[in-house]
């Protein structure tokens, strides 16, 4: 049943291809100013266009052909000219975790875009192909329709590379189906050690090369990197661990469990939320009731929002925590201050977004998308030049564009990306391992809900 | 926390998620209680309510956890919001029983009840689309009021929860038992075609069942916002679940018995989450229910339903 029931809004109703948009308009729309913040967060965003616009772009993009023809021959005519190919983009665009993947989708968008402006390839234009990971029945990310969306992927000679998924419960549904079709995907964000793993490669690599590769590091990092911050920086006696019954969640709690033990904290309990509950008040009396002096949370948005506020109300004085899929702008929007205050997150990559060091492109990408760039927006930018630079050193080598050449040509890459130099192991991991330590605090100078200003740079955690 | 500490607060945390879900659990019973129909669109008008609600209190300038209003202001505010709630979702029952449910009304079978799911998914999507699939932040106006009872925290939300439940739920009784169209309805739940014979508008009985069925949701969704300050278009599925396995438990059709079985289920809830795990909870509810209608097939309260041959 899942994923069958859905009624998916946005990109992928139309199918992949019929969605391939031209990223040389997605600019041009981008520069219009005044545009609402909001509006270019969600929905309404440079290069997303509507299904009735969609339609006139895809014409646009035919050039003279009929239209009849036009349909019969999508995608093969697209291949046939020689020049469009597509990079897939699948992220959750819809739901809990819209927002973040929104931030993702802009930094993927803008790296394509750059290129085909700058003609990095000449006499081939790319396009994105975005396919929506989320259904309304999960109302959030759904494995389900990420193996679908895998699938399309696969079955489209026109895709090379993809760029995604956000959520490692996703990536473990389309890492055997991209493995079968040797279709190499770059994740700016899924941090599940298990995916890239060689002990599971049965079951994540059948096709017996590496295909999943990433611009962050991994839950084996983030997950223990955490624990050693609460015992070596906070210096908390005691944890209480809940997760959220996703293969993201389970995997950072399981983590931070082991090394928190290891570090001498005592764990005192340990317990699963449904996402889709809305009461957890009885287990944070439970964790109330038990004298736990901190919470560590791992899990996504969905099960946090309702899980801060009640945190709030119940044991609002012990230090709370949790990774990545938290760091989002519904701990200000929806979970909302006092609620949020002092919660600590964790970024799996260097803290670059914003800072002095990457002013420049955090200027143009806010000044094309209206919204201020995440972490996550840095390492999606760099998983496309990632993308670019392999299908690049594939065309002068003189091979075959084709899906399987790009892959070994990802598995080479050195490149260097806004985060410094890009170089994979083995395994498609990447090489440096960096978690960033980050604290939701009121800044009354700014809007409550002003997400990128009411969490502040703690430390980088400390690594063992 | 003693161990009976532990205890007595999990009963309060019980007592208001039960709250909720028999205020959710009776518009189930109702309208199954006149058409042996379970009504999915429910799920969604709870949603709807909660959305009103939020519409009307921001229309108040209420917003975030800003405490601008107090006293009888802040109470003249909260009622308007119920209300508006209500009405709303009452309409919006109205609407969906006289243009997708009526003109099934002859068809046996499935039919309706896979329309109520239709429809249900619509309206989730529209509140979707129309809330970008945000979580909102719902308005938390009341001032921060806890009182501890020998260490048992009990918060003024709690409390607001439960008197609200409690008058709609004595009101409901009083409607179905003292008035004429309470007399109408119970007649059109027990034979239909008996009461058409004597004279009862049937058409007009089941619009009012809608109605009623319908507001009672919105009021849950609305007092689930406040509650849990928080709301997304996703909130109907667990709330609307469980409501619907409080109503079977406490016996399909029978209002009291929806209103134990929405009590029991929460309690459940929060008490399987202290002594077992929250993990095991879903668990456990489930299993309950399936022994009771192996062993008490009609329900804690319920009596079969009257044979209509």
């Amino acid at each position: 049943m899942r994923g069958s029931y859905s009624f998916p809004i946005g990109p992928e109703r139309d199918g992949g291809v019929a969605m391939s948009y031209r990223l040389d308009r997605a600019a041009r729309c981008g520069e219009d100013a005044g545009r609402p913040r909001v509006d270019a967060l969600i929905g309404r965003r440079p290069g997303m266009k509507e299904i009735s616009q969609m339609h006139l772009s895809r014409r646009h993009m035919l050039g003279g052909l009929g239209a009849a023809a036009g349909f019969m021959a999508l995608g093969g005519a697209a291949l046939a000219a020689g020049k469009t190919y597509r990079i897939g983009v699948t992220l959750p665009l819809t739901g809990a975790d819209a927002e973040p993947a929104h931030l993702i989708l802009n930094g993927i968008l803008l790296a394509i875009d750059q290129a085909n402006k700058a003609g990095a390839l000449p006499g081939i234009t790319l396009e994105a192909m975005v396919l929506n990971n989320a259904t309304t029945t999960a109302g959030e990310y759904d494995p389900a329709q990420a193996a679908t969306n895998a699938r399309k992927l696969v079955g489209d000679p026109g895709v090379l590379v993809n760029i995604g998924p956000e959520m490692s419960g996703s990536g473990k549904a389309m890492a055997p189906i991209l493995s079968m079709g040797m279709l190499a995907t770059i994740t700016p964000s899924s941090t599940s050690p298990s995916i890239t793993d060689p002990a599971f490669a049965a079951e994540f690599d059948p096709g017996g090369k590496p295909i999943y590769f990433r611009t962050v590091t991994t839950d084996a990092y983030q997950g223990p990197d955490m624990a050693n911050f609460y015992a070596e920086t906070l210096r908390v006696p005691s944890s209480y661990i809940l997760d959220d019954s996703g293969a993201y969640g389970v995997g950072l709690a399981d983590a931070f469990e082991k090394q928190a033990k290891a570090k001498g904290i005592t764990v005192l309990g340990r317990d699963r939320l449904d996402p889709r509950a809305d009461d957890y008040t009885a287990v944070v009396t439970k964790i109330e009731a038990s004298g736990a002096a901190s919470l560590y949370f791992g899990g996504g948005m969905q099960a946090a929002v309702k899980l801060v506020k009640q945190c709030h109300d119940i044991v609002p004085k012990i230090v709370k925590g949790g990774g990545d899929g938290i760091l989002s702008p519904e701990m200000v929007t929806a979970a909302g201050f006092p609620a949020a205050e002092g919660w600590y997150v964790t970024s799996a990559s260097p803290h670059l977004a914003g800072t002095p060091a990457l002013q420049k492109w955090s200027d143009l990408y806010t000044r094309t998308y209206g919204v201020q760039p995440s972490d996550y927006s840095v390492t999606a930018y760099d998983a496309t030049l990632v993308a670019i630079a392999a299908i690049q050193s594939v065309t002068k080598a003189g091979k075959p564009l084709t899906a399987a050449n790009v892959r070994d040509a990802i598995q080479a890459s050195k490149v260097e990306g806004l985060q410094g130099t890009i170089v994979f192991d083995r395994n498609g991991d990447l090489a440096q391992h960096m978690v960033t330590v980050f604290q939701f605090a009121y800044d009354p100078k700014y809007r409550a809900t002003d997400f990128p200003h009411q969490y502040r740079y703690v430390s980088v955690a400390p690594q063992n | 926390m003693s161990p009976t500490h532990i205890l007595l607060q999990q009963i309060v945390n019980g007592l208001s998620l039960g709250a909720i879900y028999a205020l959710l659990a009776l518009g189930f019973t109702l309208v199954y209680g006149i058409l042996e129909l379970i009504n999915f669109a429910h799920f969604s008008v709870f949603v709807v309510g909660a959305m009103a609600g939020l519409l009307v209190l921001q229309a108040f300038g209420l917003q975030g956890q800003s405490v601008i209003l107090h006293g009888a202001p802040l109470v003249l505010v909260l009622l308007a919001a119920l209300v508006a709630a209500m009405l709303a979702c009452g309409l919006l029952g109205v609407l969906i029983e006289r243009y997708t449910l009526r003109p099934l009304r002859a068809v046996t079978g499935p039919m309706a009840m896979i329309t109520t799911i239709g429809v249900s998914y619509i309206l989730v999507n529209l509140v979707l689309l129309l809330t970008r699939a945000q979580s909102l932040n719902y308005p938390d106006p009341l001032p921060a009021m806890t009182a501890t009872f020998g260490g048992v925290t009990v918060s003024g939300k709690a409390v607001m929860i439960w008197i609200v439940a409690a008058i709609l739920m004595i009101a409901l009784d009083r409607f179905v038992r003292r008035t004429r169209l309470g007399q109408a309805m119970r007649a059109v739940a027990q034979d239909q075609e008996a009461a058409r014979m004597m004279g009862v508008d049937v058409d007009r009985v089941i619009l009012v069942t809608f109605f009623v069925a319908s507001a009672l949701a919105g009021a849950a969704g609305m007092i689930f916002g406040l509650y849990y300050n928080f709301a997304d278009y996703n909130i109907g599925y667990t709330a609307g679940l469980m409501a619907f396995t409080a109503a079977v438990l406490g016996g399909i059709g029978n209002i009291p018995g929806a209103m134990l079985g929405g009590v029991i289920i929460g309690l459940i809830d929060t008490l399987g989450s202290q002594y077992i795990a929250a993990k095991w909870a879903d668990v456990i509810v489930f299993s309950i229910l399936i022994g009771t209608l192996v062993f008490r097939p009609a329900g804690l309260l319920g009596a079969l339903a009257p044979n209509r041959s």
